[in-house]
């Protein structure tokens, strides 16, 4: 798994193994299509377009911020203050309007800014003082969820134009507007991970930094760019949420940043970094959301929910690596 | 996670000796010199009576981040521990307001909190899932499972002897305080004399190297896991015993406030590095941090701001100290 | 280079910190405006105004009166004490009418976008009518409105929505009735030149800093001379506040005479902090509590007074509000509703039921209660 010249093919391309087994995405859908077809059959609510629709309107925030973070864990990093980043920017989009009389268009272009910068930060305290990301990470978890208790005073923005809340609320073509918005983002992510020299260079860092480095690769300007653009989807997703909920307070996005990481990793990214894809984390965003609604809309309540959603997550993953234990023994 | 970052300087073992010295040293410093800044601005601070209460109220803190250090250093980490010390406090609670032997109240938790961490511990080790998907899991299994079992109710009633947190040894020792200590020196002690303790750095340093020296990476991982049990088991009675009701929910972000105690403390979360005693003065620094804000008070609302300031700060510092003894 | 990056950081948020300090009301109130009562006991203010009914209506809602219903009810998160209870009081009008379901479901953290998703999915699955108690009076709005524009009716209690986006909302005690019961009471207690602390739960929680804004009106009218030193933010988190109420108790010292919980968790956790001080009698502990938790406190004389609604009550006349909504009994413009055992209440602010004045637990009647 290590040595580089395996690195820019795509990884079943050279696989000697049944098509079912080939990859762990593959494999997950399948479970997801199972369980879609169970939970539909037990209640006629579930599998119909509206509520379909409906469940990808409320799962685009989670959704945005774990494009960029499956491209983090793949070098082997990981951010945790997504979950603050997005509070932090909600404040600034709605404080900006209302004390600075930003216009509107302004201030959210200034609150994406500041996603990017806080990202920016992340990334740059990470490559140039080489604080590991999960301290970076979880020391600016506390620190931008404080500046935007502080920045708010614990005051909430409300009373947005109608326009505002055309993002969040309401349908484009028939398909609720923020949906276009997170599959035009899978698109650009899932193409530059598969297809660009930038996306080869994300599993070249997982895969081996240092040798990634002697390689000539730009390691260190590529991981500012992943930890800048994670700063930037989490402004977005605080954009899509504030225009959704039509209000804004500092305790917006709190514990975001699992909800991700449970998505990514579920889709098979593995958290040493090397592995992942954007197809995989798109099946395991969409298999989390859809047990919720499912299960919910089945009888079980929330308690016992999440419940199945943390056995899900750990046998999910033992059933995936147990088969590409097999795979790499058979191959 | 690559391993490109720091360890070269650790690997003279005078040198990575010095560095945990230091490490400690600063932390050490810091406690200190922040008693005294904030002393001169409000001499209140300094009552012996506030500084008990500090430490008697975070001691469950750095007795988990004790544990926590361990399983860090062994290159894993545990998401889990918040929720599974809730779940402790709680069969702990009930069994004492069932009536069952104080003693055996105090017990349950502890071998209670081995066997569900040793169990996620051979999960990690031997089906080989990461401890973050692992821990992810358990996370909301045992959240969920609390609130499915118990519905919220709180524990009241309790007997008055149950009351473990009360204790004062020798008249000034508060019981929590004195466990704070004594895990805090044994686990120090055994992690860098004793060959299993080792063992932990040589697996979280370099897997590799440490299987062809004969230790058994899975072991050992397991035996981490349920050290870090008993830890939680007894933080979890320190948390249960110190007020009259036990709430029976998940303390709310509690993994987070024991990882950044284990982070801060210098322990490497790329595995290898770090030790215990460290790790329990981030404890009580960030308790002191916590408390002293209030004391030279600061906005409220600036309250949090700031801590994540502190902490940048005293990582960034640690990183710089780390580089330059690198000799870089 | 970096390290004075971070202290010109610290420095910033220091400065701005205690900018802000200088601000009017107490830290922890909202900026809404306030209504304080008349400073002697009983006659209200001014009966304000009656305001026309500002709530919404469901649109073709089913003609179900009389027929079963079933419910669901979503509080602000499940598993505390507080919102058991009232569960409890809705499986109670459940048992006493027949022909209501309920079920009580949630998010297990209080975070608005949880709850939002859970009302959505209930609105899915078809149910007759939606109980909430909003963690966010306006993020909860658009997913209540959907599910009027449905057909299905919704009944606030506990915390309130923007009022057209449900039909009634059922309040346990007026903010500005729980602010003069929370002054008056530490005021009996401890004297008038006084000073006293707050602990709540965070500063964004809508109730608490409504309760702390109608506290800092009612005590600038009627009770001038006390003194507020401070409020501090801790969770509801047991043992965060225990510390939080520990630090205010050896901050000041004795120019510290009470402490208010703004929460059912606050409230027990100072009222140990302050015995194992062993200040009881010199700090007085005055909150929002249930009962059983502070029942040791009350008794040992630690604690006289804990202010509460009984929220079993509460959940019980919101079921029987919805009854009345869905039978089409309880009209926009009606002045009373039927509310079982506890008779008819009445209706005030346009669209609001008030379920009674705030009750005071004492030694005298705390053992009466168990929730």
């Amino acid at each position: 798994m290590t040595a580089m010249s395996e690195i820019p093919l795509p990884r079943a391309a050279k696989r000697v193994a049944p098509w079912w087994l080939v990859r762990h995405e593959t494999m997950l859908a399948a479970i997801l299509l199972v369980a879609l077809v169970v939970l539909g059959a037990l209640n006629n609510r579930f599998l119909t377009v509206d509520n379909l629709l409906n469940q990808g309107r409320l799962m685009t925030e989670v959704g945005l911020i774990a494009l960029p973070m499956t491209f983090i864990i793949i070098t082997g990093g990981i951010d945790l203050s997504v979950g603050s980043t997005v509070g932090l920017c909600a404040i600034l989009l709605g404080y900006s309007w209302k004390t600075f009389d930003f216009p509107l268009p302004l201030a959210i272009v200034f609150s994406l800014l500041v996603g990017a910068f806080a990202g920016f930060f992340n990334g740059l305290v990470i490559t140039r003082l080489k604080v590991p990301p999960l301290i970076m990470t979880i020391a600016t978890l506390a620190l931008y969820r404080g500046l935007a208790e502080g920045i708010s005073q614990a005051h909430s923005v409300r009373g947005y134009p109608d326009w505002f809340y055309f993002t969040g609320q309401s349908n484009l073509f028939g398909v609720p507007a923020q949906l276009w918005l997170l599959v035009i983002a899978i698109v650009i992510a899932g193409v530059a991970l598969d297809r660009t020299t930038f996306g080869r260079t994300l599993y070249a860092i997982g895969n081996n930094e240092t040798a990634a480095r002697f390689s000539g690769l730009a390691v260190d300007r590529v991981k500012l760019i992943i930890y800048t653009l994670s700063g930037f989807m989490a402004g977005l997703s605080g954009y899509v949420l504030v225009s959704r909920v039509t209000t804004t307070r500092s305790d917006m996005g709190i514990g975001y940043e699992l909800d991700v990481i449970a998505a990514v990793v579920l889709g098979g990214t593995s958290i040493f970094g090397g592995v992942g894809t954007i197809w995989g984390a798109v099946v395991g965003l969409v298999m989390i959301q859809l047990l919720k609604d499912g299960l919910a809309l089945t009888g079980v309540k929330g308690d016992a929910t999440i419940i199945v959603i943390g056995a899900v997550l750990i046998l999910s993953t033992l059933v995936a690596s147990s088969l590409q234990k097999r795979r790499d023994s058979g191959g | 996670m690559t391993a490109t970052t720091f360890p070269r300087a650790e690997a003279d073992p005078r040198r990575l000796l010095r560095a945990f010295a230091s490490q400690e040293a600063l932390l050490a410093i810091a406690v200190v010199g922040l008693a005294i800044v904030v002393g001169l601005d409000n001499p209140r601070f300094l009552a012996t009576r506030n500084i008990s209460d500090v430490l008697l109220g975070n001691a469950y803190v750095a007795v988990a981040a004790v544990g926590m250090s361990m399983v860090i250093v062994s290159g894993n980490i545990d998401i889990s521990v918040g929720a599974l010390i809730g779940v402790l406090a709680t069969i702990s609670g009930t069994l004492a307001v069932d009536g069952a032997p104080i003693f055996i109240t105090w017990m349950a938790p502890l071998v209670v909190g081995v066997i569900i961490m040793a169990l996620q511990g051979a999960v990690v080790a031997y089906l080989r899932i990461p401890a973050i998907v692992v821990t992810l899991g358990m996370l909301s299994i045992l959240k969920g499972g609390l609130i499915s079992v118990t519905g919220g109710k709180w524990i009241t009633d309790l007997p008055e002897n149950f009351h473990l947190a009360d204790i004062e040894l020798f008249g000034i020792v508060p019981m929590p305080v004195f466990l704070m200590i004594v895990a805090t020196i044994l686990a120090a002690f055994w992690m860098r004399y004793s060959a299993a303790g080792r063992a932990i750095y040589a697996v979280g340093g370099n897997a590799e190297a440490a299987r062809l020296c004969g230790i058994s990476q899975r072991r050992t991982i397991v035996m981490v896991f349920a050290l870090h049990g008993f830890f939680a088991g007894i933080a979890a009675l320190l948390f249960a015993t110190e007020l009259r009701v036990i709430q029976s929910t998940v303390p709310p972000n509690l993994e987070l406030t024991i990882i950044t105690a284990s982070v801060v403390g210098g322990v490497s979360i790329l595995g290898g590095v770090g030790t215990v005693v460290g790790s329990t003065l981030a404890a009580v620094l960030i308790a002191e941090i916590a408390s002293a804000l209030v004391f030279i008070d600061v906005s409220p609302y600036w309250i949090r701001a700031v801590q994540g300031v502190l902490i940048l700060a005293t990582v960034i510092a640690d990183i710089l100290r780390r580089r330059r003894m690198a000799g870089v | 280079m970096k390290l004075g990056l971070a202290t010109a950081l610290l420095s910033a948020t220091l400065l701005a910190g205690t900018a802000y300090a200088a601000e009017k009301r107490w830290d922890g109130a909202d900026d809404l405006p306030v209504n304080p009562l008349a400073c002697a006991a009983g006659e209200a203010a001014a009966a304000p105004a009656a305001k026309p009914y500002d709530g919404g209506q469901p649109t073709n809602a089913p003609d179900k009166a009389g027929k079963p219903i079933s419910l669901v009810d979503v509080p602000k998160l499940i598993g505390i004490g507080y919102f058991n209870a009232t569960s409890k009081g809705m499986q109670d009008t459940a048992k006493e009418l027949g022909n209501v379901t309920v079920k009580t479901d949630g998010p297990t953290e209080a975070k608005i976008d949880e709850q939002i998703k859970f009302i959505d999915n209930y609105i899915t699955s078809g149910v007759d009518g939606v109980l909430f108690a909003a963690n966010d009076p306006v993020a909860i709005a658009p997913v209540l409105r959907k599910a009027l524009s449905k057909g299905i009716h919704v009944i606030g209690y506990d915390a309130n929505s923007t009022p057209d986006a449900r039909e009634w909302f059922v309040n346990q005690a007026e903010f500005n009735g729980i602010g003069k019961a929370m002054i008056d009471s530490l005021a009996k207690e401890v004297g008038e030149d006084k000073g006293f602390a707050i602990v709540t739960s965070t500063f964004t929680t809508p109730n608490q800093a409504r309760w702390i804004a109608e506290m800092w009106a009612y005590a600038q009218k009627c009770h001038p001379k006390l003194k507020w030193l401070e409020t501090v933010e801790a969770q509801e988190d047991n043992v965060l506040s225990f510390n939080q109420a520990t630090t205010l108790i050896n901050k000041y010292g004795d120019r510290l005479s009470g402490l208010f919980g703004m929460t059912s968790v606050a409230t027990p956790a100072s009222a140990e902090a302050v015995t194992k001080a062993k200040l009881c009698g010199k700090v007085a502990v005055v909150g929002l509590a249930t009962p059983n938790a502070m029942k040791p406190y009350v008794n040992a004389d630690c604690v006289k007074s804990v202010v509460l609604w009984n929220p079993v009550d509460l959940g019980y006349a919101a079921t029987y509000v919805m009854r009345a909504a869905v039978d089409g009994k309880l009209k926009p413009g009606a002045t009373s509703v039927e509310a079982g055992k506890l008779g008819k209440l009445s209706v005030v602010n346009g669209s609001e039921i008030l379920l009674g004045p705030p009750f005071i637990f004492t030694k005298a009647n705390v053992k009466d209660f168990d929730f």
